[in-house]
């Protein structure tokens, strides 16, 4: 059957009226266009079938009641016959041939009679009608069965539908988009008015209209109204304008001067749409309080009035018990500064207490009311205020009250019972609606309500609020079970390494210690202090939390600077501020805001007990006080020193120490064996600050000084001249000297100074070079002068760019101090070397008096006298040479030349020339590894402190030198020296390219001194 | 629990030290990268049993450098949830104390401790006490390991002594 039938069936049946007055005619032409129709017939039968018993009722009734021919009532009669006596067969036949009725009649006849007859022949009739009947009864079940249920609702549905439909008035279903205005409506009309006055206005323009109804001039306004949510305006439905303005004129508080608007059509019907608010106030609730002293406190409903406007409400009060004028001796302005006060920093939240409130105000003012108390026209009752809020001042939706809130509620007033008897039930209804949207595929959750309760599985899917749980359990393995979501939450056992995802601790991660109900009690990573938070706002994760660390700029362990005199560290993060332990070791809660900067103390440097520098990372121990030991966090003012050690537990392990009573744990590198520590002597693995270099370095400065530095001088040309000072400070040309007298700072062009000697000659500045006689000698302890400079080496060399080809003649041009004396050289570099360098000890066990020198510390216990007499090998310093590939190999001289050099050397000390081989030899291996290492990676080496980068275009020329030694055909050029090469011109390099000027010699242990700080 | 494992371990040597006693240096420069140290997978490396193979020093080309990489066998040893171990009581807080598994830090929290013994707030150094047991610093206690957290270059465990024959240990 197509739904075309069903379609026109109630079409055709609907037409009662047919049915009811059927003449002859059409009853029988329906019948005649059933047969005809093919389909339709069989739809008519059943139709007939289903309804059997109507419509034979329907038919006895039109036979009573119309009294009509009997042809008719034959012809009816005919057609029961017909149907009674026809079997199925036949009726099918029928639909197809039949016409007309006569020929239908006959053939009908005449079928029966031949369809009846194969049966009839062995049968006699009353058998053959049963098997009729039979017949037909079988059809109708099948047909019964046929249709689907749903269809026969349908039909049921469809019939009884339409008897509702024929005795009810249709007039009241009108669809609602027709009763939407339209352009032929009245329009809206949007006035400006005082605002809170709207409801008044329009109550007047109600008795306005009424008392003008019957005068000459009614108002033809249609209605007016207002919406609560649009404050300042009034809505009036009338057919014009005009019409409005006359409504509204002589209404105080209406503007229809600043406009009558016309409200759009399709808002219209917005503006009156009343929307569902569901309130879901009800006692018991949380609530949080939107505005005045109590902004964001949590609150209890107690009971809500009967609009439903006004809520009770109970939540810790926040009296200030300090108020600020507490002598004031009438109440009236005590009560006054207590507002006050309120207004600004508001009290903590603290229970009623009568005493105590009644001791700071005063006994008047608090009077007992049965079980409560009345204090400033409120009502206190177990410690709590009770007190009625407007439900618009409230919060309802996310209101979130977190562990420690519902905590404080219900510790009640005494805080007696911390047993944690908390109704942990009324958060958990709350939270229940989140913890659907928590869940997740994959997490464990155990349903702990209903059939179920007790079964724990996995979340395999979630579907609304159906979660499908696949069980991990022994009954019910393999299957899986659909629970309400709201009857599941997350399951954890202790050891589970959790994260959690909201609220304060949000990010925090750590190892669950505990699970009671639906809290998980666990053990923070970061802090490790214990944490208790819901289950719902956990996940099981894998990482250790990071992000926890982070608020805003500022991240754990940072060092702070809190206003001028104090820095902090911070200890703790929290979701939104932290917690700071300052210098004078107190704590302290800040916001990000209250921060004013990020200290950075990497370059922040402080001696400990023992006089060696402490820097950031070191890890240290108190000689006094606690024998606290501890990782240097940072470092302050070169005074204090923040620690972390994780095993002490206040403060997150972070505590603050003065830096001289720190003692360094880490091995003194001078307690090694020589040569046992191999990386202690490789340049390349050694880091800048070298942990052997705490010990024995105590005295070294930070970076380079400049060496004119506290240099005596005298000002020779401009006002001040004839003044006596001290350099305090260089820049480029410009010098800041402090003059003896006037106590004053000038700053003043180096051109206009003089050095001035002890003995009192002056010279120029740069004449002698960068080496002040001051410091005298290799050694800061060694006292030794340089040797005078033979006059005969400036004057002879000229301008001879390979020293080595002059040594191997007959002088050694000493010419310039831009030419680095080999010799020099190697007198220099051992004392470097000694501590770096192993092939100093492997290549010849000689104590060699430069390697104690150090040019470090100055304890150089090397007179001057001993630095050839210690030397075994005095045989010519390209000669003893044993590995100087880079060097003694590239010098086209024959080392016999050298020999030469040292007995020819004019004011030349034998012991001078004897000692240089035994430098030679180490200073070579250095430089030649130097080399080698420019060649390899010429940018490998760089200078890492800007201190040196004022240098630098000197140490490049003598880097660009030093090449020149080593490769006697001159590969670089000085003018354009190669970049590649001048990167990698470390200091310790530069320090044995000065030594070699003897006039700058003296200062040789000051420009040595930076090489620890350089990062190579 | 400990292993004997089979790990290997690059080690860049600089050319200064290319020579006659480079072989001593990788061996020494071995047991003082690996030894003491920890890695996430393997737990903590106790000690270098044998050296398998030193590697074949490989120059890399830019820096001079040569990369060996060796083969040794270890002791390792890597905790577990749900293994018993002993331990020495390094640190007694409020709130549980920790132990020291060899190198391994176990905290063990006052949850996971049977509620007779308590925390004495008067005792010092700090303890947890009960009728005939005190858990301070240097007491001996077995456990079990309830939880690890396992970072790239530290193994933190959470252990509990609730349990049977767990607790203090004569």
């Amino acid at each position: 059957m197509s739904d075309m039938e069903e379609d026109t069936l109630p079409l055709g049946q609907s037409s009662d009226p047919l049915q009811f007055d059927d003449d002859e005619e059409e009853v029988e032409q329906r019948h005649g266009s059933d047969k005809k129709k093919g389909k339709q017939p069989r739809r008519r039968d059943e139709e007939d079938e289903d309804e059997e018993d109507d419509e034979e009722e329907d038919d006895e009734d039109e036979e009573d009641d119309e009294d009509e021919g009997t042809s008719r009532g034959r012809k009816r009669q005919k057609r029961r016959h017909k149907r009674s006596a026809v079997n199925r067969f036949l009726d099918v036949e029928a639909e197809v041939n039949e016409d007309e009725e006569e020929e239908e009649e006959d053939e009908e006849y005449g079928r029966d009679e031949f369809i009846a007859e194969p049966g009839g022949e062995g049968e006699d009739e009353e058998t053959s009608r049963r098997t009729v009947h039979h017949a037909r009864l079988d059809r109708r079940e099948r047909e019964l069965n046929d249709q689907d249920l749903a269809r026969i609702a349908q039909d049921v549905s469809q019939r009884y539908k339409r008897t509702a439909v024929r005795y009810t008035g249709d007039m009241n279903e009108m669809p609602q988009r027709l009763l939407m205005p339209s352009v032929n409506d009245a329009n809206l009309w949007q006035v400006r008015c005082k605002p809170g006055r709207e409801r008044d206005i329009v109550f007047s323009l109600m008795r306005k209209a009424i008392d003008l109804e019957y005068s000459n001039h009614p108002l033809s306004i249609l209605s007016a109204f207002q919406r609560d949510s649009l404050a300042g305006m009034i809505y009036v439905e009338a057919r014009s304008q005009k019409q409005v303005a006359e409504a509204c004129n002589g209404l105080v508080g209406v503007y229809p001067g600043r406009g009558i608007n016309l409200v759009p059509i399709e808002e219209m019907a917005s503006l009156l749409l009343i929307k569902k608010q569901d309130l879901t106030v009800t006692p018991g609730s949380w609530v949080r309080i939107k505005r005045g002293k109590y902004q964001g406190d949590l609150a209890q409903v107690m009971d809500i009035t009967e609009n439903g406007e006004e809520v009770g409400l109970k939540f810790i009060p926040r009296i200030d018990l300090n108020p600020k004028d507490e002598v004031a001796p009438d109440g009236k302005k005590r009560k006054k500064t207590g507002l006050v006060a309120s207004m600004g920093a508001r009290p903590p939240q603290r229970f009623f207490n009568h005493e105590e409130v009644v001791k700071v105000y005063g006994r008047k003012t608090v009077t007992k009311r049965a079980q409560s108390y009345v204090f400033q026209n409120d009502t206190y009752k177990d410690g709590f205020i009770e007190k009625d809020y407007k439900v618009n001042a409230l919060v309802l939706e996310n209101v979130n009250p977190t562990l420690d809130e519902i905590t404080r509620f219900s510790k009640g007033q005494d805080g007696a019972d911390s047993e944690m008897n908390v109704d942990l039930s009324i958060i958990a209804e709350a939270s229940r609606k989140a913890a659907i949207a928590v869940l997740q595929p994959g997490d464990h959750v155990e349903v702990f309500e209903g059939e179920q309760s007790g079964v724990h599985g996995v979340v395999d899917s979630i579907s609304q609020d159906i979660v499908t749980v696949t069980p991990v359990g022994v009954d019910l393995e393999g299957q899986k079970v659909q629970v309400p979501a709201r009857s599941v939450r997350k399951r954890f056992k202790a050891g589970d390494h959790v994260k959690v995802m909201a609220g304060k601790n949000a990010d925090e991660t750590g190892l669950v210690v505990a699970v009671a109900g639906n809290v998980v009690t666990f053990l923070s990573d970061m802090s490790m202090q214990e944490v208790s938070v819901f289950s719902k706002d956990l996940r099981e994760a894998a990482e250790v939390g990071a992000g926890t660390n982070t608020v805003g700029n500022y991240e754990l362990h940072d060092l702070v600077q809190l206003d001028h005199q104090t820095v902090g560290v911070i200890f703790k993060t929290e979701r939104d501020s932290f917690r700071v332990l300052d210098q004078n070791g107190q704590t302290r809660l800040v916001q990000p805001h209250q921060i004013s900067m990020r200290r950075d103390s990497n370059r922040a440097i402080a001696t400990d007990a023992e006089g060696h520098e402490l820097r950031v990372g070191d890890n240290v121990k108190e000689n006094d006080g606690e024998g606290r030991k501890g990782r240097v966090l940072h470092v302050q003012g070169s005074f204090f020193a923040f620690l972390h050690n994780r095993e002490i537990a206040e403060n997150g392990g972070v505590f603050v120490t003065r830096a001289r009573s720190l003692v360094s744990l880490a091995p003194k590198g001078s307690l090694l064996k020589p040569g046992s520590d191999l990386s202690k002597m490789n340049p390349a693995l050694s880091g800048g600050a070298m942990p052997g270099g705490m010990a024995g370095s105590g005295g070294m400065g930070r970076g380079p000084r400049d060496r004119l530095i506290g240099v005596a001088v005298s000002v020779i040309k401009g006002p001040h001249k004839g003044y006596f000072g001290t350099i305090k400070d260089t820049n480029g040309p410009i010098a800041r000297v402090e003059l003896q007298t006037g106590n004053k700072v000038i700053t003043i062009d180096k051109e206009k100074l003089h050095r001035r000697n002890p003995d009192g000659s002056h010279e120029p500045l740069e004449a002698r070079g960068m080496g002040p006689p001051r410091n005298g000698g290799y050694g800061g302890g060694g006292q030794m002068r340089p040797p005078p400079v033979p006059s005969s080496w400036g004057s002879s060399g000229g301008s001879t760019n390979n020293p080595y080809a002059d040594n191997s003649g007959k002088t050694p041009s000493w010419n310039s101090s831009r030419t680095p004396n080999p010799y020099a050289d190697g007198g220099r570099t051992p004392s470097w070397n000694s501590r770096q360098t192993p092939a100093w000890d492997a290549a010849s066990r000689t104590p060699n008096p430069y390697a104690n020198t150090g040019g470090f510390g100055g304890a150089t216990p090397a007179p001057n006298s001993s630095w050839g007499g210690a030397t075994p090998k005095t045989g010519g310093w390209g000669g003893a040479t044993p590995r100087a590939t880079g060097w003694g190999g590239a010098t086209p001289k024959p080392p016999a030349a050298s020999t030469s050099w040292g007995g020819a050397t004019p004011g030349r000390s034998n012991d001078w020339g004897a000692s240089s081989p035994q430098s030679w030899e180490s200073s070579a291996d250095w430089v030649g590894f130097l080399f080698d290492l420019f060649t390899l990676s010429g940018s490998y080496l760089e200078l890492h402190r800007h201190q040196h980068r004022r240098h630098s275009a000197r140490l490049r020329q003598d880097s660009v030198h030093l090449h020149r030694c080593l490769h006697p055909p001159p590969r670089l050029d000085t003018a354009q020296p190669p970049r590649g090469h001048l990167l990698g011109c470390p200091w310790a390099l530069t320090c044995s390219l000065r030594h070699p000027r003897p006039s700058l010699q003296c200062s040789t242990t000051r420009t040595a001194s930076p090489v620890r700080a350089l990062s190579i | 629990m400990f292993f004997i494992k089979e790990l290997t371990h690059t080690i860049l040597l600089h050319p200064s030290y290319f020579g006659p006693r480079m072989l001593q240096f990788l061996e020494s420069k071995l047991y003082s990268d690996v030894e003491g140290t920890c890695s996430g997978q393997f737990g903590y490396i106790i000690a270098v049993v044998s050296i398998s193979d030193i590697g074949k020093g490989m120059v890399l080309s830019g820096s001079g450098q040569a990369e060996f990489v060796t083969r040794y066998r270890a002791i390792v040893f890597k905790p577990f949830k749900g293994e018993v171990v002993d331990g020495v009581v390094s640190n007694v807080t409020r709130m549980g104390f920790f132990a020291d598994v060899g190198p391994l830090t176990v905290f063990v929290s006052h949850q996971l401790i049977h509620p007779d013994l308590k925390f004495d707030h008067a005792s010092n150094p700090p303890s947890f006490t009960s009728a005939d047991q005190v858990i301070e610093k240097n007491t001996k206690v077995r456990l079990k390991i309830v939880g690890t957290r396992v970072d790239a270059t530290e193994i933190f465990a959470i252990g509990t002594i609730k349990e049977d024959h767990l607790g203090v240990i004569e």
